[in-house]
Protein backbone atom coordinates (compact mmCIF):
# COMPACT_ATOMS: atom_id res chain seq x y z
CA UNK A 1 0.00 0.00 0.00
CA UNK A 2 1.06 3.59 -0.57
CA UNK A 3 0.90 5.97 2.38
CA UNK A 4 1.05 9.75 2.43
CA UNK A 5 1.45 11.79 5.58
CA UNK A 6 3.44 14.68 7.00
CA UNK A 7 6.69 13.72 8.67
CA UNK A 8 8.70 16.24 10.64
CA UNK A 9 7.18 19.10 8.68
CA UNK A 10 7.65 17.59 5.22
CA UNK A 11 5.15 15.75 3.00
CA UNK A 12 6.08 12.09 2.74
CA UNK A 13 4.83 9.27 0.51
CA UNK A 14 6.09 5.73 0.90
CA UNK A 15 5.02 2.20 0.01
CA UNK A 16 4.68 -0.18 2.96
CA UNK A 17 3.52 -3.76 3.49
CA UNK A 18 0.10 -4.16 5.11
CA UNK A 19 1.51 -5.60 8.32
CA UNK A 20 3.92 -2.78 9.13
CA UNK A 21 3.43 -0.58 12.15
CA UNK A 22 4.38 3.09 12.31
CA UNK A 23 7.61 1.99 14.01
CA UNK A 24 8.52 -0.29 11.06
CA UNK A 25 7.67 2.57 8.72
CA UNK A 26 9.95 5.02 10.50
CA UNK A 27 12.93 2.78 11.14
CA UNK A 28 12.92 0.36 8.21
CA UNK A 29 11.00 2.33 5.60
CA UNK A 30 12.50 5.75 6.23
CA UNK A 31 15.74 5.01 8.06
CA UNK A 32 14.86 7.22 11.02
CA UNK A 33 16.52 5.37 13.86
CA UNK A 34 15.76 7.87 16.65
CA UNK A 35 12.50 6.10 17.46
CA UNK A 36 13.40 2.94 19.37
CA UNK A 37 11.98 -0.54 19.56
CA UNK A 38 11.58 -1.56 23.18
CA UNK A 39 8.89 -3.96 24.32
CA UNK A 40 6.79 -4.00 21.14
CA UNK A 41 3.62 -4.12 23.24
CA UNK A 42 3.01 -0.47 24.10
CA UNK A 43 4.26 -0.75 27.66
CA UNK A 44 7.74 0.78 27.73
CA UNK A 45 7.16 4.02 25.79
CA UNK A 46 10.47 4.23 23.97
CA UNK A 47 8.75 4.20 20.54
CA UNK A 48 6.59 7.23 21.43
CA UNK A 49 6.11 9.74 18.60
CA UNK A 50 3.61 12.53 17.99
CA UNK A 51 0.59 12.11 15.73
CA UNK A 52 -1.41 15.30 15.24
CA UNK A 53 0.23 16.72 18.35
CA UNK A 54 -0.59 13.81 20.65
CA UNK A 55 1.68 11.00 21.76
CA UNK A 56 1.19 7.55 20.26
CA UNK A 57 2.97 4.23 20.55
CA UNK A 58 4.56 3.66 17.15
CA UNK A 59 4.84 -0.09 17.86
CA UNK A 60 1.07 -0.49 18.24
CA UNK A 61 -0.29 1.79 15.52
CA UNK A 62 -0.61 0.23 12.09
CA UNK A 63 1.31 2.09 9.40
CA UNK A 64 -1.94 2.47 7.43
CA UNK A 65 -3.38 4.46 10.30
CA UNK A 66 -0.69 7.12 9.84
CA UNK A 67 -2.22 8.07 6.50
CA UNK A 68 -2.99 11.79 6.37
CA UNK A 69 -1.63 12.46 9.84
CA UNK A 70 1.09 14.82 11.02
CA UNK A 71 3.91 12.80 12.58
CA UNK A 72 6.83 14.17 14.56
CA UNK A 73 9.78 12.03 15.63
CA UNK A 74 12.83 12.99 17.66
CA UNK A 75 14.56 13.88 14.40
CA UNK A 76 11.91 16.58 13.87
CA UNK A 77 12.10 18.24 17.26
CA UNK A 78 14.86 20.62 16.18
CA UNK A 79 13.93 23.40 13.79
CA UNK A 80 16.31 25.32 11.46
CA UNK A 81 19.31 23.68 13.09
CA UNK A 82 18.25 24.81 16.56
CA UNK A 83 17.45 22.25 19.22
CA UNK A 84 14.03 22.25 20.84
CA UNK A 85 14.21 23.76 24.35
CA UNK A 86 13.39 20.30 25.71
CA UNK A 87 16.48 18.86 24.03
CA UNK A 88 18.69 21.64 25.39
CA UNK A 89 17.22 21.18 28.84
CA UNK A 90 17.82 17.41 28.79
CA UNK A 91 21.42 17.97 27.67
CA UNK A 92 22.15 20.71 30.21
CA UNK A 93 20.73 18.74 33.11
CA UNK A 94 22.14 15.35 32.22
CA UNK A 95 18.65 13.94 31.89
CA UNK A 96 19.85 11.08 29.70
CA UNK A 97 21.95 8.17 30.84
CA UNK A 98 22.06 5.29 28.33
CA UNK A 99 19.67 7.34 26.18
CA UNK A 100 17.44 4.54 24.91
CA UNK A 101 14.29 5.96 26.51
CA UNK A 102 15.17 9.59 25.78
CA UNK A 103 13.50 10.12 22.38
CA UNK A 104 10.24 8.62 23.62
CA UNK A 105 10.35 10.61 26.83
CA UNK A 106 11.04 13.88 25.02
CA UNK A 107 8.09 13.30 22.70
CA UNK A 108 5.77 12.34 25.54
CA UNK A 109 6.87 15.56 27.28
CA UNK A 110 6.40 17.53 24.05
CA UNK A 111 2.82 16.25 23.75
CA UNK A 112 2.15 17.39 27.31
CA UNK A 113 3.65 20.85 26.76
CA UNK A 114 1.75 21.37 23.50
CA UNK A 115 -1.53 20.87 25.37
CA UNK A 116 -0.51 22.24 28.75
CA UNK A 117 2.45 24.66 28.53
CA UNK A 118 2.65 25.13 32.31
CA UNK A 119 2.21 21.69 33.89
CA UNK A 120 2.70 20.90 37.57
CA UNK A 121 5.24 18.29 38.61
CA UNK A 122 2.35 15.88 39.16
CA UNK A 123 1.12 16.47 35.62
CA UNK A 124 4.61 15.86 34.24
CA UNK A 125 4.87 12.60 36.18
CA UNK A 126 1.44 11.54 34.94
CA UNK A 127 2.29 12.38 31.32
CA UNK A 128 5.51 10.37 31.53
CA UNK A 129 3.96 7.49 33.48
CA UNK A 130 4.13 5.17 30.48
CA UNK A 131 7.78 5.83 29.65
CA UNK A 132 10.22 3.57 31.42
CA UNK A 133 13.83 4.54 32.09
CA UNK A 134 15.73 1.38 32.95
CA UNK A 135 18.62 3.54 34.24
CA UNK A 136 15.98 4.91 36.63
CA UNK A 137 17.11 8.50 36.07
CA UNK A 138 13.65 9.93 36.51
CA UNK A 139 14.52 12.83 38.79
CA UNK A 140 16.63 14.71 36.25
CA UNK A 141 14.14 13.90 33.49
CA UNK A 142 11.31 15.50 35.43
CA UNK A 143 13.51 18.48 36.37
CA UNK A 144 14.45 18.93 32.69
CA UNK A 145 10.79 18.99 31.59
CA UNK A 146 9.76 21.34 34.39
CA UNK A 147 12.65 23.67 33.50
CA UNK A 148 11.10 24.41 30.10
CA UNK A 149 7.52 24.61 31.40
CA UNK A 150 6.09 28.10 31.48
CA UNK A 151 5.32 29.92 34.73
CA UNK A 152 1.98 29.02 36.28
CA UNK B 1 10.36 -7.81 15.55
CA UNK B 2 7.72 -7.57 12.83
CA UNK B 3 4.12 -8.63 13.11
CA UNK B 4 3.16 -11.87 11.42
CA UNK B 5 2.04 -10.80 7.91
CA UNK B 6 -1.67 -10.19 7.27
CA UNK B 7 -3.74 -8.47 4.65
CA UNK B 8 -5.33 -5.17 5.64
CA UNK B 9 -8.81 -4.26 4.41
CA UNK B 10 -9.92 -0.65 4.81
CA UNK B 11 -13.61 -0.34 3.94
CA UNK B 12 -15.18 3.12 3.84
CA UNK B 13 -18.56 2.12 5.27
CA UNK B 14 -19.91 -0.12 8.03
CA UNK B 15 -21.69 -2.19 5.38
CA UNK B 16 -18.36 -2.66 3.64
CA UNK B 17 -16.73 -3.67 6.92
CA UNK B 18 -19.45 -6.23 7.67
CA UNK B 19 -19.07 -7.59 4.15
CA UNK B 20 -15.27 -7.79 4.46
CA UNK B 21 -15.53 -9.50 7.83
CA UNK B 22 -17.98 -12.09 6.52
CA UNK B 23 -15.88 -13.21 3.57
CA UNK B 24 -14.76 -16.83 3.91
CA UNK B 25 -11.13 -16.01 3.47
CA UNK B 26 -9.18 -17.07 6.51
CA UNK B 27 -9.34 -15.67 10.02
CA UNK B 28 -10.34 -12.01 10.04
CA UNK B 29 -10.32 -9.54 12.94
CA UNK B 30 -11.65 -6.03 13.31
CA UNK B 31 -9.00 -3.47 14.22
CA UNK B 32 -9.90 -0.12 15.77
CA UNK B 33 -7.04 1.59 17.65
CA UNK B 34 -4.99 -1.59 17.78
CA UNK B 35 -3.75 -1.06 21.33
CA UNK B 36 -5.02 -4.47 22.42
CA UNK B 37 -5.02 -6.42 19.15
CA UNK B 38 -1.58 -5.40 17.89
CA UNK B 39 -0.06 -6.23 21.28
CA UNK B 40 -1.68 -9.69 21.12
CA UNK B 41 -0.40 -10.14 17.58
CA UNK B 42 3.09 -9.10 18.63
CA UNK B 43 3.01 -11.78 21.31
CA UNK B 44 1.84 -14.30 18.72
CA UNK B 45 -1.36 -14.98 20.66
CA UNK B 46 -3.48 -14.24 17.59
CA UNK B 47 -2.38 -14.56 13.97
CA UNK B 48 -5.20 -13.26 11.78
CA UNK B 49 -4.98 -13.63 8.00
CA UNK B 50 -6.85 -10.38 7.51
CA UNK B 51 -7.54 -7.24 9.52
CA UNK B 52 -10.59 -5.14 8.79
CA UNK B 53 -9.80 -1.57 9.82
CA UNK B 54 -12.60 0.81 10.78
CA UNK B 55 -10.49 3.95 10.32
CA UNK B 56 -11.97 4.90 6.99
CA UNK B 57 -15.59 4.54 8.06
CA UNK B 58 -16.79 8.16 8.28
CA UNK B 59 -18.14 9.67 11.50
CA UNK B 60 -17.55 6.54 13.56
CA UNK B 61 -15.60 8.61 16.08
CA UNK B 62 -18.38 11.12 16.77
CA UNK B 63 -19.23 12.13 20.33
CA UNK B 64 -22.70 13.66 20.47
CA UNK B 65 -25.94 14.01 22.39
CA UNK B 66 -28.97 12.18 21.01
CA UNK B 67 -32.34 12.61 22.74
CA UNK B 68 -30.64 13.36 26.05
CA UNK B 69 -28.28 10.39 25.84
CA UNK B 70 -24.59 10.55 25.12
CA UNK B 71 -23.67 8.64 21.98
CA UNK B 72 -20.05 7.64 21.55
CA UNK B 73 -19.07 6.33 18.14
CA UNK B 74 -17.16 3.07 18.50
CA UNK B 75 -14.00 4.73 17.14
CA UNK B 76 -14.07 7.61 19.64
CA UNK B 77 -10.72 7.44 21.42
CA UNK B 78 -10.27 7.58 25.15
CA UNK B 79 -8.27 10.78 24.60
CA UNK B 80 -11.18 12.42 22.77
CA UNK B 81 -13.77 11.25 25.29
CA UNK B 82 -11.80 12.46 28.33
CA UNK B 83 -11.43 15.90 26.73
CA UNK B 84 -14.96 16.27 25.35
CA UNK B 85 -16.78 19.10 27.11
CA UNK B 86 -20.18 17.36 26.83
CA UNK B 87 -18.79 14.23 28.52
CA UNK B 88 -17.03 16.13 31.30
CA UNK B 89 -20.12 18.21 32.01
CA UNK B 90 -22.88 15.63 31.68
CA UNK B 91 -21.17 12.27 32.31
CA UNK B 92 -18.30 13.09 34.69
CA UNK B 93 -18.10 9.50 35.97
CA UNK B 94 -17.35 8.30 32.46
CA UNK B 95 -14.78 11.05 31.88
CA UNK B 96 -13.09 10.10 35.15
CA UNK B 97 -12.94 6.40 34.27
CA UNK B 98 -11.72 6.93 30.72
CA UNK B 99 -8.97 9.22 32.00
CA UNK B 100 -7.62 6.31 34.03
CA UNK B 101 -7.08 4.02 31.03
CA UNK B 102 -3.38 3.17 30.70
CA UNK B 103 -1.18 6.07 29.56
CA UNK B 104 -1.74 9.21 27.46
CA UNK B 105 -0.22 7.57 24.36
CA UNK B 106 -2.46 4.52 24.66
CA UNK B 107 -5.51 6.74 25.15
CA UNK B 108 -4.69 8.60 21.93
CA UNK B 109 -5.20 5.41 19.93
CA UNK B 110 -7.40 3.15 22.04
CA UNK B 111 -11.13 3.39 21.33
CA UNK B 112 -14.19 2.90 23.49
CA UNK B 113 -15.67 0.38 21.04
CA UNK B 114 -12.45 -1.59 21.04
CA UNK B 115 -12.24 -1.51 24.82
CA UNK B 116 -15.70 -3.07 25.16
CA UNK B 117 -15.34 -5.56 22.29
CA UNK B 118 -12.10 -6.80 23.88
CA UNK B 119 -14.26 -7.70 26.91
CA UNK B 120 -11.43 -7.58 29.38
CA UNK B 121 -12.36 -7.95 33.05
CA UNK B 122 -9.90 -5.20 33.96
CA UNK B 123 -11.50 -2.53 31.76
CA UNK B 124 -11.59 0.95 33.28
CA UNK B 125 -14.56 2.33 31.31
CA UNK B 126 -16.73 -0.80 31.67
CA UNK B 127 -17.67 -0.39 35.36
CA UNK B 128 -18.64 3.26 34.73
CA UNK B 129 -20.75 2.26 31.72
CA UNK B 130 -22.37 -0.51 33.79
CA UNK B 131 -23.35 2.07 36.44
CA UNK B 132 -24.71 4.37 33.74
CA UNK B 133 -26.88 1.59 32.22
CA UNK B 134 -25.25 2.13 28.84
CA UNK B 135 -26.06 0.05 25.79
CA UNK B 136 -23.85 -1.17 23.00
CA UNK B 137 -25.02 -0.67 19.44
CA UNK B 138 -24.00 -3.52 17.21
CA UNK B 139 -24.30 -3.94 13.44
CA UNK B 140 -23.90 -7.16 11.54
CA UNK B 141 -25.00 -9.24 8.58
CA UNK B 142 -28.48 -9.54 10.08
CA UNK B 143 -28.95 -5.86 10.83
CA UNK B 144 -28.52 -3.63 13.85
CA UNK B 145 -29.31 -4.34 17.49
CA UNK B 146 -28.65 -2.82 20.89
CA UNK B 147 -27.27 -4.82 23.82
CA UNK B 148 -27.26 -3.49 27.39
CA UNK B 149 -23.65 -3.31 28.63
CA UNK B 150 -24.82 -5.52 31.51
CA UNK B 151 -25.45 -8.29 28.97
CA UNK B 152 -22.56 -7.53 26.66
CA UNK B 153 -19.84 -9.42 28.50
CA UNK B 154 -20.47 -13.11 27.97
CA UNK B 155 -17.31 -14.51 29.54
CA UNK B 156 -13.57 -14.23 29.90
CA UNK B 157 -12.50 -11.96 26.99
CA UNK B 158 -15.77 -12.81 25.27
CA UNK B 159 -18.25 -10.17 24.12
CA UNK B 160 -21.81 -10.88 23.03
CA UNK B 161 -20.92 -10.39 19.38
CA UNK B 162 -22.02 -12.89 16.76
CA UNK B 163 -19.69 -13.73 13.86
CA UNK B 164 -19.49 -10.75 11.53
CA UNK B 165 -20.85 -8.26 14.05
CA UNK B 166 -19.15 -4.95 14.83
CA UNK B 167 -19.69 -2.49 17.68
CA UNK B 168 -20.84 0.78 16.07
CA UNK B 169 -21.60 3.00 19.07
CA UNK B 170 -22.26 3.16 22.80
CA UNK B 171 -25.36 4.96 24.06
CA UNK B 172 -25.11 6.29 27.58
CA UNK B 173 -28.31 7.57 29.23
CA UNK B 174 -27.98 10.70 31.34
CA UNK B 175 -27.16 9.94 34.97
CA UNK B 176 -30.07 10.43 37.39
CA UNK B 177 -30.54 13.98 38.67
CA UNK B 178 -28.40 14.76 41.69
CA UNK B 179 -26.20 11.69 41.22
CA UNK B 180 -22.71 11.63 42.65
CA UNK B 181 -20.32 9.32 40.92
CA UNK B 182 -16.78 8.14 41.24
CA UNK B 183 -14.28 5.66 39.90
CA UNK B 184 -11.34 4.32 41.88
CA UNK B 185 -8.72 2.01 40.54
CA UNK B 186 -6.22 0.01 42.50
CA UNK B 187 -3.09 -1.12 40.71
CA UNK B 188 -0.65 -3.48 42.38
CA UNK B 189 2.40 -2.81 40.18
CA UNK B 190 2.50 0.69 38.68
CA UNK B 191 0.06 3.58 38.43
CA UNK B 192 -0.66 3.23 34.72
CA UNK B 193 -1.29 -0.52 34.90
CA UNK B 194 -4.60 -2.24 34.36
CA UNK B 195 -6.70 -2.24 37.51
CA UNK B 196 -6.19 -5.12 39.89
CA UNK B 197 -9.62 -3.94 40.99
CA UNK B 198 -11.64 -1.01 39.66
CA UNK B 199 -14.78 0.27 41.37
CA UNK B 200 -17.36 2.64 39.90
CA UNK B 201 -20.37 3.96 41.78
CA UNK B 202 -23.30 6.29 41.21
CA UNK B 203 -25.39 7.30 44.18
CA UNK B 204 -28.41 9.53 44.64
CA UNK B 205 -29.04 10.49 48.25
CA UNK B 206 -32.51 11.68 49.28
CA UNK B 207 -33.15 14.57 51.67
CA UNK B 208 -32.57 12.32 54.68
CA UNK B 209 -29.28 11.01 53.30
CA UNK B 210 -30.62 7.62 52.24
CA UNK B 211 -29.67 5.94 48.96
CA UNK B 212 -32.60 6.62 46.63
CA UNK B 213 -30.49 5.13 43.85
CA UNK B 214 -27.25 3.22 44.17
CA UNK B 215 -25.27 1.60 41.41
CA UNK B 216 -22.00 -0.19 41.95
CA UNK B 217 -19.85 -1.98 39.38
CA UNK B 218 -16.49 -3.70 39.47
CA UNK B 219 -13.61 -4.41 37.12
CA UNK B 220 -11.11 -7.17 37.81
CA UNK B 221 -13.53 -8.80 40.22
CA UNK B 222 -14.77 -11.63 38.02
CA UNK B 223 -14.06 -13.08 34.55
CA UNK B 224 -15.90 -10.01 33.17
CA UNK B 225 -16.75 -6.54 34.46
CA UNK B 226 -19.81 -6.89 36.71
CA UNK B 227 -22.54 -4.95 38.51
CA UNK B 228 -22.33 -5.59 42.25
CA UNK B 229 -26.09 -6.16 42.58
CA UNK B 230 -26.00 -7.80 45.99
CA UNK B 231 -24.02 -4.91 47.47
CA UNK B 232 -26.44 -2.44 45.87
CA UNK B 233 -29.35 -4.21 47.60
CA UNK B 234 -27.60 -3.83 50.96
CA UNK B 235 -27.52 -0.05 50.48
CA UNK B 236 -30.78 0.73 48.67
CA UNK B 237 -32.93 2.86 50.96
CA UNK B 238 -30.19 2.99 53.58
CA UNK B 239 -27.99 5.85 54.71
CA UNK B 240 -24.29 5.52 53.92
CA UNK B 241 -23.28 4.97 57.53
CA UNK B 242 -19.91 3.42 58.25
CA UNK B 243 -21.55 0.13 59.14
CA UNK B 244 -23.80 0.07 56.05
CA UNK B 245 -20.83 0.86 53.82
CA UNK B 246 -18.78 -1.87 55.47
CA UNK B 247 -21.61 -4.37 55.02
CA UNK B 248 -21.94 -3.46 51.35
CA UNK B 249 -18.19 -3.77 50.81
CA UNK B 250 -18.16 -7.20 52.49
CA UNK B 251 -21.08 -8.27 50.31
CA UNK B 252 -19.36 -7.05 47.14
CA UNK B 253 -16.23 -9.01 48.06
CA UNK B 254 -18.17 -12.15 48.95
CA UNK B 255 -20.20 -12.14 45.72
CA UNK B 256 -17.22 -11.39 43.49
CA UNK B 257 -15.63 -14.18 41.49
CA UNK B 258 -12.07 -12.95 40.99
CA UNK B 259 -9.30 -14.74 39.13
CA UNK B 260 -5.63 -15.06 40.06
CA UNK B 261 -3.04 -13.64 37.70
CA UNK B 262 0.33 -11.88 37.70
CA UNK B 263 -1.20 -8.76 39.30
CA UNK B 264 -2.51 -10.63 42.31
CA UNK B 265 -4.29 -13.68 43.65
CA UNK B 266 -8.05 -14.13 43.76
CA UNK B 267 -7.95 -13.85 47.53
CA UNK B 268 -5.98 -10.59 47.40
CA UNK B 269 -8.44 -9.22 44.85
CA UNK B 270 -11.33 -10.05 47.16
CA UNK B 271 -9.62 -8.15 49.97
CA UNK B 272 -8.99 -5.18 47.69
CA UNK B 273 -12.62 -5.16 46.51
CA UNK B 274 -13.67 -4.86 50.14
CA UNK B 275 -11.22 -2.01 50.78
CA UNK B 276 -11.86 0.00 47.60
CA UNK B 277 -15.66 -0.32 47.61
CA UNK B 278 -15.62 1.05 51.14
CA UNK B 279 -13.21 3.89 50.33
CA UNK B 280 -15.18 4.96 47.26
CA UNK B 281 -18.54 4.97 49.04
CA UNK B 282 -17.13 6.91 51.99
CA UNK B 283 -15.63 9.50 49.65
CA UNK B 284 -18.95 9.86 47.81
CA UNK B 285 -20.72 10.31 51.14
CA UNK B 286 -18.27 12.83 52.54
CA UNK B 287 -17.58 14.72 49.32
CA UNK B 288 -14.20 15.87 48.09
CA UNK B 289 -11.78 16.26 51.00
Amino acid sequence: MSLSFTLNGQPCTIAAPDHWTVLDLLRDGLGLMGTKYGCGEGVCGTCTVLADGRSIRACLVLAAHARGRVLVTVEGLQADGRLDPLQTSFAERGAAQCGYCTPGIMLAAKALLLENPAPTEHEVREALSGNLCRCTGYTKIIEAVLAVAGPR
Amino acid sequence: MRLHPFRLVEPDSLAGAIDALGRLDGDARVVAGGTALVALMRLGLVKPDRLVSLHRVPALDEIRIENGSLVLGAMATHADIERARIVRDGWPLLAEAVRRVATPAIRTSGTIGGNLAYAEAASDPAPALLCLDAEVRVVGPRGARAVPVAGFFRGFYEAALEPGEIVSAIRVPAPPAGARGGYVKYTSRSAEDKPLVGVAALVVLDASGRCADIRLALGGAAPTPIRADAAERVLRGEALTDSAVRAAAETAARHADPLSDLMGSADYRRQMIRVWVRRLLVSLRDGPS
